[in-house]
């Protein structure tokens, strides 16, 4: 029994002695992915922190999107959190108080925050504090498919083409089983919407769906459905519309749907038609569209926050972003690294460049409320109501609200 | 002697009990406790946590303006399902029984969606049922216009019923049948000769001596289908609306949406509640028509 016990203390005194010695860190990374290529390209990005850094070691722990938001407060509440956060701008008013702010620590350093795009910068704040450095960002932009545009004979959008050019495409579009368009909700709808001048928040910030314009604008929305037909009825799923309407636009069955150009790269993969990009059309108050992106920050529970600041400073610095620009994943938060996004990723897709351009000239960052979370899944589980035809658009707003902010 | 042989006993079989009951302590009676204290308070997970009594419950009551949707629809979803579930598997039980061969094969083939990932299964009904799918696409070869049953609210939870009916009747129809399987040829034989028809000994003699059986199947298919999740999960997120949100679904959306845990807690515990008092009217029942003396 002694010699036993000699044994276990001996073998953790050469434990002690050697991470001492190596002083060695290991930090966890928490970070959503949608296809094993994305997976590959984060593991490179933590690879980078390695070689910078010898002697720390990020581990890259990964879920789906909608999953990464279920488990992270979970993992908050059984004090497991990762010492790197990733963050989304729609999400920083609700999950920034699990993060550390970093604005002692920009400043200790000089940190050139200036170097990335401010609208994305300021999408990461909570309060005024800066919670996380931004990777990528992007403005919500018309997918076309070039194709079908080609064969019903129309013109392809341009920046600046009308709300009228629109619906004429989308009607002309609409035939043979093939839709013009696939409407989602909630982030294309208030695209929508805030080209109409509607407005979904109060003058305080807080959630106002209920006011007459955005009723208006969502009944103007959901006719697209229900009274021109010009864009398929989908049921409430768990399959996020925006999904959905990817899914049908890269089958080839939607000719234009409204997304990110983050998801320019796996729509690429899955189109076997040239795709276009174009800004969503001038409505009356003109063609505004949102912004949103997401970086990396520092858990506020995390007992090495020092390495973890070295971490995320690589993983949003230069060589990161050329990279992650470069495979696609990103349309780079640095002003500077934007360029390598248009010449590969966009290289081959028709009007990337001026589209993204022309919509970021008016875009506006995606302010949300800390329950957006909320407010999204209520608009996947409601807002089919309208598109049926069982509710009216007005209606569902109103339900939406109440429970929204019961 | 005696009395010491019966400690020995009794420490052994405390021996014994002790992995179970360690592992019902902690995995099952610690966590029933903690959600009860849970559900007099208001975590969110995130942010400070406070004691606040009966609120949870007084909300849910009086102001929440889903809660009593969804438990009529839950009870809706049950006695629809449990009926059509009982009926149809026992009719299948009796069907594949009277069959002179390929009992085992129609066994086989309708428990195997038993087994299978109901999440795939469901994403496999969502596009035959969605607007354009192959449903709505064959009805329209037959000349006919049927309403979307998944995307009209007042349909919505028969596609609920119908892909739970489809995934889990296997069950019940495989006890069904090995119970019938068992009831001695001597009785039915005997029953003929006497004139009886294939009517009279099904009512009298073969439904009788299943009825153990027909109890079991019933408790457990009322208790499951009472906790229903995983179907309104992959298939409807609970919509279009509330129309296809079960009490299962809203402790869910409640727990891991809205990051509400102590408030969800207190719908676990009004889902215990209703599964308690039905299991023990069941029970109850069970005196006038379940026989055990075979």
């Amino acid at each position: 029994m002694r010699s036993v016990l000699r044994l276990a203390c001996a073998a953790l005194l050469t434990i002690a002695c050697a991470a001492t010695a190596r002083a060695e860190v290991k930090l966890t990374w928490f970070m959503w992915s949608g296809s094993e290529p994305e997976v590959v390209a984060w593991k490179h990005v933590a690879e980078l922190v390695h070689e910078k850094y010898p002697d720390i070691t990020v581990e890259f722990q990964t879920t789906s999107f909608p999953d990464y938001w279920t488990k992270l407060p979970v993992l908050a509440a059984s004090g497991k959190l990762p010492d790197i956060i990733s963050l989304q701008s729609l999400r920083a008013p609700g999950f920034a108080q699990l993060m550390e702010p970093l604005d002692a620590r920009i400043a200790a350093d000089k940190f050139d925050i200036g170097a990335f795009e401010p609208s994305i910068i300021k999408g990461l704040q909570r309060g005024g504090k800066q919670y996380a450095l931004p990777y990528d960002f992007g403005p919500l932009v018309l997918y076309y498919n070039t194709e079908l545009f080609a064969k019903a004979g129309l013109p392809e959008p341009r920046p600046g083409w009308t709300e009228e050019a629109f619906m004429k495409a989308a009607r002309a579009l609409t035939k043979d089983g093939t839709y013009g368009f696939a409407v989602s909700e909630p982030d294309a709808f208030i695209a929508f919407a805030r080209s109409k001048g509607a407005s979904y928040l109060s003058d305080k910030g807080d959630l106002d769906l209920t006011n007459a314009g955005l009723k208006k604008a969502f009944a103007d929305y959901v006719a697209l459905v229900t009274k021109e037909k010009v864009a398929p009825l989908f049921p409430a799923s768990g399959t996020q519309s925006s999904s959905v309407a990817n899914g049908r636009f890269t089958a080839g069955n939607v000719a234009m749907y409204v997304d990110g150009p983050w998801q320019l790269l796996n729509i690429k993969k899955k189109a076997n038609f040239r795709v276009g990009v174009a800004p969503v059309p001038v409505r009356s108050a003109g063609s505004i569209t949102i912004t949103a992106g997401s970086g990396f920050g520092i858990s506020a529970t995390s007992r090495n926050k020092d390495a973890a600041w070295k971490a995320v400073q690589v993983m949003t610095g230069p060589e990161a972003e050329k990279y992650l620009a470069e495979a696609g994943r990103a349309f780079s938060a640095r002003k500077a690294f934007q360029e390598n996004w248009f010449a590969t990723a966009a290289q081959d897709v028709t009007g990337a460049r001026e589209a993204i351009n022309a919509a970021l000239a008016t875009a506006e960052p995606f302010v949300t409320t800390p329950n957006w979370s909320v407010v999204s899944a209520l608009f996947l589980q409601y807002a089919p109501l309208a598109y049926a035809g069982s509710e009216t658009p007005e209606k569902v707003l109103e339900t939406i609200q109440t429970l929204a902010t019961q | 002697m005696a009395s010491r042989r019966r400690r020995g006993d009794a420490t052994t079989a405390a021996l014994f009990l002790a992995p179970g009951l360690l592992g019902l302590t902690l995995f099952l009676l610690l966590p029933l406790a903690a959600s009860l204290a849970l559900s007099f308070t208001n975590w969110q997970v995130m942010g400070e946590t406070s004691f606040i009594g009966l609120a949870n419950y007084r909300r849910l009551f009086t102001a929440d303006p889903v809660f009593w949707g969804v438990l009529a629809t839950t009870l809706a979803y049950t006695a629809e399902y449990l009926v059509l579930n009982i009926v149809l598997a026992l009719a299948m039980a009796v069907w594949i029984s009277s069959l002179p061969w390929g009992r085992t094969l129609f066994r086989l083939v309708f428990f195997l969606p038993t087994f299978t990932p109901l999440v795939g299964v469901a994403l496999v009904w969502l596009l035959m049922l969605s607007p354009g799918g192959v449903i709505e696409w064959g009805f329209a070869g037959l000349g006919l216009t049927v309403p979307n049953i998944i995307t009209d609210p007042r349909l919505a939870l028969q596609a609920i019923v119908l892909v739970s009916l489809w995934s889990h009747f296997g069950y019940n129809m495989l006890l069904f049948g090995a119970a019938l399987e068992a009831i001695p040829a001597t009785y039915l034989d005997a029953a003929a000769i006497d004139g009886a028809g294939a009517w009279a000994r099904f009512w009298k003699i073969k439904l009788p001596l299943i009825s153990p059986s027909l109890f079991f199947g019933t408790v457990l298919t009322a208790i499951t289908s009472l906790q229903t999740f995983d179907q309104v999960y992959a298939l409807t997120r609970g919509g279009p609306g509330s129309s296809t949100t079960t009490l299962g679904y809203a402790i869910y959306n409640q727990g891991f949406v809205v990051y509400r845990l102590g408030y969800a807690s207190s719908i676990a515990w009004v889902l215990f509640a209703v599964i308690m008092a039905l299991t023990a009217l069941q029970l109850h029942l069970q005196r006038r028509w379940v026989h055990y003396d075979a």
